[in-house]
């Protein structure tokens, strides 16, 4: 049932898309409500500079009515805000770091910290591995950190993935996959390493 | 075969919404629990996977509905600065062009009389909260005129409305789609842009207005018994809003300068009044804007900035010295604020130009160049 709900949410997606192309100010209006929110928190990941972001942002949705001529007609309307959004900061930062010579212009960071559902978590066990969890997951490279929000948060495919993070299909999937493997080796064998983690940082 | 029996790794689980949203809601509409304690070796994954997203948690949707309405506004408005340089590049190659497209396209017009399906049916007395509230979702910016003075409002097509005391307009920052639509409720007096490809439509009460360019005023304050429409140049279309959702078109009321309509809310009737001068109240009511000829005959521009400052009660600035001895001959009459500004300072010369504040209105000019 839940999938079927997701796929009426493509079809939406799809139907809004075609009418934004169409010049339709209603369809988008809808798909910026509907996905300002997502694409707030996801610039946020990358700066710190709330205000920055939300300009970026609404400059992509500015395009996206300049530009509704010429958008393809097939696109997947999340994965395209996200990575629009992603590119749009990406150029910010480049340009800002001209003048604050950082000159490592290709990648803008995940700084983003996962948390913890603390509400659903009733026995102290559980509670533990979980917080042994989330900070391994919070300790990843920024890439793969990244990759799983993308993957797992936002719904986007390895391909859509892969193209945002501009690698080929299987290194995102490795991104992926490597992020998942080594963390389970980790917590599995480092329980007091772990610990020693977690007491140094709470 | 269920696709959830071949799964295998936690990366399946992860990425199933189904799986995920059982976890965080407890929502158990595929009957996971069930699912899961079919196999032993099935629920050791599954209460791996939980535990991945129990510690994988992002922040709850928290934005205010007014922020991204906020933030959607200000994307209209980016978008219209965008536009607005764009056309400017589109004049610069061919100054006629939006000439050509508006003739070709009045014969068009007709047939597109279609906005009726947009609207709910069955309330005959939709007042301006229930018709803005139902387009809220567009971004509208209202004006509310508190002073004692009319306001002058301008709208991004290029035309003005100057809005007298205790009266709200809303508008969208950005006009976009097949019509120019806004909210009157009060008194205003409309002088709409020329563009046949796009109508302007004023919703006031119970009336609906349709023009393509022209000038009128249409006095709906909700605590009065009449909604009045006088029209100055130009041609424009009056129906009840009822007619509109009852989809009915025949009843469109067409009226030419110095026509005017009135609405008796009591009875729903419309009084067309063919010759204004004999109707007292509409005598009465006259206002400054309405009376003040923009026909220009040689006429000093200081002369001609006095008249527009009186009309919109605005203040014009402009180097006194270097205009001194311009003269115009030009007429008016049917143009928006902005237009009329724009054609004097065409007329005047290449390096004159405008900028306009609110009620501020600064000419830039080297004098004339003749």
């Amino acid at each position: 049932m839940k999938i079927k709900s997701l796929n009426t949410n493509c079809a939406d997606d799809s139907l809004l898309w075609s009418r934004l192309r169409t010049g339709d100010e209603k369809a988008f209006s809808v798909l910026f409500t509907k996905y300002y929110e997502h694409l707030v928190r996801y610039g946020n990941s990358f700066s710190n500079h709330a205000e920055k972001v939300q300009d970026c942002i609404q400059d992509v949705f500015a395009d996206l009515w300049l530009y509704k001529h010429s958008l393809s007609d097939n696109a997947n309307v999340k994965a395209y805000l996200l990575s629009s959004v992603r590119k749009r900061i990406a150029r910010l930062q480049e340009r800002d770091h001209i003048f604050s010579k950082i000159t490592s212009t290709d990648s803008i960071e995940f700084l983003f910290d996962f948390s913890i559902e603390h509400k659903l978590i009733i026995d102290e066990s559980t509670a533990d591995k979980v917080n042994q969890l989330n900070i391994l997951i919070n300790f990843l490279p920024s890439r793969q950190k990244e990759a799983l929000y993308l993957r797992y948060h936002q719904g986007l495919s390895v391909e859509q993935i892969a193209d945002m993070l501009d690698v080929n299909y299987q290194s995102a999937n490795n991104l992926l996959h490597r992020a998942l493997l080594n963390l389970r080796k980790e917590w599995n064998a480092n329980i007091p390493l772990l610990l020693l983690l977690s007491s140094s940082i709470l | 075969m269920q696709k959830r029996n071949k799964y295998t790794e936690i990366e399946d689980f992860l990425a199933d919404e189904s799986f995920q949203s059982w976890v965080r809601t407890k929502a158990d509409l595929e009957n996971w629990e069930e699912w899961t304690l079919e196999n032993s070796m099935r629920a050791k994954l599954v209460e791996e996977a939980r535990l991945w997203i129990l510690a994988m948690k992002i922040p709850e949707n928290n934005l205010h509905s007014s922020i991204i309405q906020t933030a959607l506004v200000a994307t209209w408005t980016k978008i219209e600065e965008n536009e607005a340089s764009t056309k400017k590049e589109i004049k610069l190659w061919n100054n006629n062009w939006l000439k050509s497209v508006a003739a070709v396209l009045v014969f068009g017009l007709l047939g597109s009389w279609t906005y009726s399906h947009l609207f709910i049916p069955n309330n005959s007395t939709q007042i301006y909260n229930e018709l803005i509230h139902e387009n809220n979702n567009e971004g509208l910016v209202e004006q509310t005129n508190n002073s004692n003075k009319p306001q002058i409002i301008t709208l991004s097509d290029g035309s003005s409305v100057l809005l007298q005391p205790k009266s709200k307009l809303s508008y969208p920052k950005i006009f976009v789609g097949n019509e120019r639509r806004v909210y009157l409720s009060g008194e205003g007096f409309f002088e709409i842009s020329k563009n046949p490809k796009k109508p302007f439509l004023v919703f006031a009460n119970e009336i609906v207005t349709k023009v393509v360019g022209t000038s009128f005023r249409i006095s709906a304050f909700s605590n009065e018994p009449n909604v009045e429409i006088l029209v100055r140049t130009g041609k424009v279309k009056v129906q009840s809003n009822e007619m509109v959702l009852s989809f009915n078109k025949k009843e469109e009321i067409t009226l030419l300068p110095n026509e005017a309509l009135r609405f008796t809310r009591k009875s729903s009737t419309f009084d067309k009044i063919t010759d204004i001068t004999k109707d007292q109240t509409l005598i009465h009511s006259v206002r400054t804007i309405e009376q003040l000829s923009f026909d220009f005959t040689d006429i000093p521009v200081s002369q001609i900035f006095k008249t527009i400052e009186q009309a919109y009660l605005v203040n014009i600035e402009f180097p006194k010295d270097k205009l001194k001895d311009c003269h115009l001959t030009t007429s008016l009459s049917d143009q928006p604020l902005p237009e009329k500004l724009k054609i004097i300072c065409k007329a005047l010369g290449n390096n004159t130009s405008y900028e306009m504040n609110g009620n501020q209105i600064i000419i830039n000019s080297d004098g004339c160049n003749y």
